[in-house]
C-alpha cells in the first residue's frame, strides 16, 4: 500500500514535470521540444486534458503576459504559437472525445475588403490559447462566410477585425445578416481593430469591443459566461 | 489670409533643412497618407481606381486634392502597392472608396523569394505613371512641392512575403530576412531615384510594418532602423530630404527614433509629439491630427486641435495616419485653413 502511494506520487511528479516542460517549450518558442514533450506525455499515459491545460494554456498564458508587458512582441508570440501547435497535434490525437465537447466556439476573421490580419491572428491565438475552439476564417471575409461558419460550427461568438477605416462599416453587414438568418440571438458579435472605438461598436449593434488581444480574451469570457452585451 | 513669405515648396524644404520659416507648412504626403477623398473625386470626376494607372489622371487628381483640401503639396501615388506589384505580388486595385491592397503576397517565406534584377522599377507601367505624374506636376507648378511617397523596406518586404511567416522569420531565418529586406531597399532606392530625377522635391517613407508595437525594440533596431537609414542615406545622396512615418505606439522604441536619419519624423495620433520634441531636440516633428477626428468630428474641434499642435511648435502639420476616403472635405479645410491663418 505504502509503495503504491509512492508510485502514484512519483508518477504525478513525473507528469507535472512533463507539463512544466511543455509549458516552458511554449514560452521558449521551442517547436521541436514542444512536439517531443507532447509525444512523451501521450506515451506516458498522462492526463491529456491536464497537459493541455497546464502545458499549452498555461504556457500561452505566460506568453500573453509577456506580450502585455512588452517583453514579447509579435514575432515572439507567433513563434510561441507555433510551439503551442506543435504540442497540440499529438495531444489532440490522443484527446478523449468527451473533453472536446462543451468547448465554446469562436469564429474569427478580418472584415470583407481588408487583407490585414496580423492583429486578428494574435487575438485568435490568445483565444485558442485560453481554451476556446477557434475557427479562423482568414482575411477579406464576406459576411455570408462569417454567418455560414457560425451556423455550421454552432459558434458562441463571431469576432470581426479591421485595420482600415474604409472597411469598418462592413462589420455591420455581418450583424445584419445574422438578424436576417435568425441567428442574432444565439451568436454574440465582438469587434476590434485600430480605427474602431467602443462607440462605433455600439453604433453598429455589436455586443462588445476590445482594444487589444488581452482584453479580447477577457471580453469573450464575459460575453459567454456573464451574457454581457453593449446593446443591453 | 496671412502674409506668406515663402512659397509652399520653399517653406517645406526650409523646415526639413531646419531653417526658420514664417509659419508651419500643412501637408499630406500621399501613399499611405492618401487624401484623395470621395468628396473631391465626385466633384471633379478624376477618380480612383482609374487614376492609379494613368499619369494624366493621377496628376489631375493630385492637383484636385491640393486645390480643394488646401494641403500645400502634391502627393503621389495614392496607395502603397506599387513597389510590391513590381516585385511580384498580386494587387487588388480597390474602388473609388477603397484603397488598393495586396491580394496575395508573391512568396510564403523569405527563403523562397526570387530576386528580380535591378532596373525592374523602371520597366513597370505603374512606376511610369507615378514618375510621369511627378514630372508633369513639378513642371507645371514649380512652387508646390511634389512629394514622392514610398512604402518602407519592411512593409514592402512584408507585402511580397506573407506577413505571418515573414514576422517569424525575422527571428528564425535572419540571414534570408536580411537578404530580402536589403534587396527590397535597393529597388526602393531605384524608385526614389526615378521620382527625384523627374522632379520630386521630397521623398516620404511610410513603413507601417516597422512599428515598435509589432517588432519590439530589438528587432526595430536590427531591421527597421538599419534599412530605413540605408534608404534615407541613399535619398540624401540624391540631394533630396526624406520624411519617415512610423505607425503605432512608440513607447517601446522611443529612444531609437533619434537614430533614424530622416529629416522629419511623422507619427500616429496617440503619440505625444511635444514630448518627443522635448526629449530629442534635433528631431523635426510632423503630424499628427487624428484621422478619426478628421472623419468623425466637427470643424470646431478640428480647429482647436490644430491650434494646439501649432502652439506645441510641431514643425510640419499633417494628418496622423491614412485618411479615410469618406472624410468630409470641410473638416480637412478647417485643418489646413487654421494652419494658414496663424
Amino acid at each position: 500500500m505504502k509503495e503504491n502511494t509512492m508510485d502514484v506520487k512519483c508518477c504525478m511528479y513525473k507528469q507535472n514535470r512533463l507539463y512544466e516542460k511543455l509549458k516552458n517549450a511554449v514560452i521558449d518558442m521551442d517547436e521541436e521540444e514542444a512536439g517531443k514533450t507532447a509525444e512523451e506525455i501521450v506515451s506516458s499515459g498522462a492526463d491529456i486534458p491536464k497537459a493541455v491545460e497546464y502545458g499549452l494554456v498555461g504556457g500561452m498564458d505566460v506568453v500573453a503576459k509577456y506580450y502585455d508587458e512588452e517583453t514579447y512582441f509579435i514575432p515572439e508570440v507567433l513563434m510561441c504559437a507555433d510551439a503551442m501547435y506543435a504540442g497540440m497535434a499529438p495531444l489532440k490525437k490522443a484527446m478523449p472525445v468527451s473533453a472536446e465537447t462543451g468547448q465554446h466556439v469562436i469564429v474569427i476573421g478580418s472584415v470583407f475588403g481588408d487583407t490585414h490580419d496580423i492583429g486578428k491572428n494574435i487575438v485568435a491565438l490568445f483565444l485558442e490559447g485560453s481554451g476556446f475552439k477557434v475557427i479562423n476564417l482568414g482575411r477579406d471575409v464576406a459576411p455570408e462566410v462569417f454567418v455560414d461558419a457560425a451556423e455550421k460550427y454552432n459558434a458562441d461568438i463571431i469576432v470581426i477585425s479591421t485595420l482600415m477605416t474604409t472597411t469598418m462599416w462592413g462589420m455591420k453587414d455581418v450583424i445584419e445578416m445574422l438578424k436576417v438568418r435568425g441567428l442574432r440571438d444565439r451568436v454574440k458579435v465582438m469587434v476590434g481593430g485600430k480605427p474602431l472605438s467602443l462607440n462605433f461598436a455600439k453604433k453598429i449593434g455589436a455586443d462588445g469591443y476590445s482594444h487589444d488581444a488581452k482584453a479580447a480574451v477577457a471580453l469573450a469570457k464575459k460575453l459567454i459566461y456573464e451574457d454581457y452585451s453593449l446593446q443591453k | 489670409m496671412s502674409k506668406d513669405v515663402f512659397s509652399p515648396k520653399e517653406r517645406l524644404l526650409r523646415v526639413l533643412n531646419k531653417q526658420e520659416v514664417e509659419r508651419q507648412p500643412v501637408i499630406c504626403p500621399g501613399g499611405m497618407m492618401n487624401s484623395a477623398i470621395v468628396d473631391i473625386m465626385n466633384k471633379t470626376g478624376h477618380v480612383l481606381p482609374e487614376a492609379h494607372h494613368t499619369p494624366e489622371l493621377m496628376s489631375a487628381l493630385a492637383r484636385d486634392v491640393n486645390e480643394y483640401t488646401g494641403f500645400e503639396n502634391f502627393g503621389v501615388p495614392f496607395c502603397m502597392t506599387v513597389e510590391a506589384e513590381v516585385l511580384g505580388s498580386d494587387i487588388n486595385f480597390g474602388t473609388l472608396r477603397c484603397e488598393p491592397k495586396i491580394q496575395k503576397e508573391a512568396f510564403d517565406a523569405v527563403s523562397q523569394v526570387e530576386f528580380k534584377p535591378l532596373g525592374s522599377m523602371e520597366k513597370s507601367s505603374r512606376v511610369g505613371s507615378v514618375v510621369q505624374s511627378i514630372y508633369m506636376l513639378s513642371r507645371k507648378y514649380p512652387d508646390i512641392p511634389a512629394i514622392g511617397s514610398i512604402t518602407g523596406p519592411l512593409s514592402t518586404a512584408a507585402s511580397i512575403v506573407d506577413p505571418m511567416p515573414f514576422l517569424k522569420q525575422l527571428r528564425k531565418d535572419k540571414e534570408n530576412a536580411h537578404k530580402v529586406i536589403d534587396y527590397v531597399t535597393d529597388h526602393l532606392l531605384e524608385y526614389a531615384q526615378l521620382m527625384i530625377d523627374n522632379g520630386a522635391s521630397v521623398i516620404s517613407i511610410a513603413d507601417p510594418t516597422a512599428t515598435g508595437e509589432i517588432l519590439g525594440p530589438k528587432m526595430f533596431e536590427e531591421y527597421a532602423v538599419k534599412y530605413l537609414n540605408k534608404l534615407v542615406d541613399g535619398i540624401h545622396s540624391m540631394g533630396v530630404p526624406a520624411i519617415i512615418h512610423i505607425c503605432g505606439k512608440m513607447e517601446a522604441v522611443k529612444p531609437l527614433v533619434a537614430q533614424l536619419h530622416g529629416d522629419a519624423l511623422s507619427v500616429d495620433a496617440f503619440v505625444n509629439l511635444k514630448n518627443i520634441k522635448e526629449n530629442y531636440n534635433d528631431v523635426t516633428t510632423m503630424g499628427n491630427l487624428s484621422t478619426i477626428m478628421l472623419e468623425q468630428s466637427d470643424t470646431e474641434s478640428i480647429r482647436k486641435r490644430a491650434e494646439m499642435l501649432i502652439h506645441d511648435n510641431i514643425n510640419i502639420l499633417a494628418p496622423a495616419c491614412g485618411l479615410s476616403t469618406t472624410t468630409p472635405l470641410e473638416n480637412i479645410s478647417a485643418f489646413t485653413e487654421t494652419v494658414k491663418l496663424q
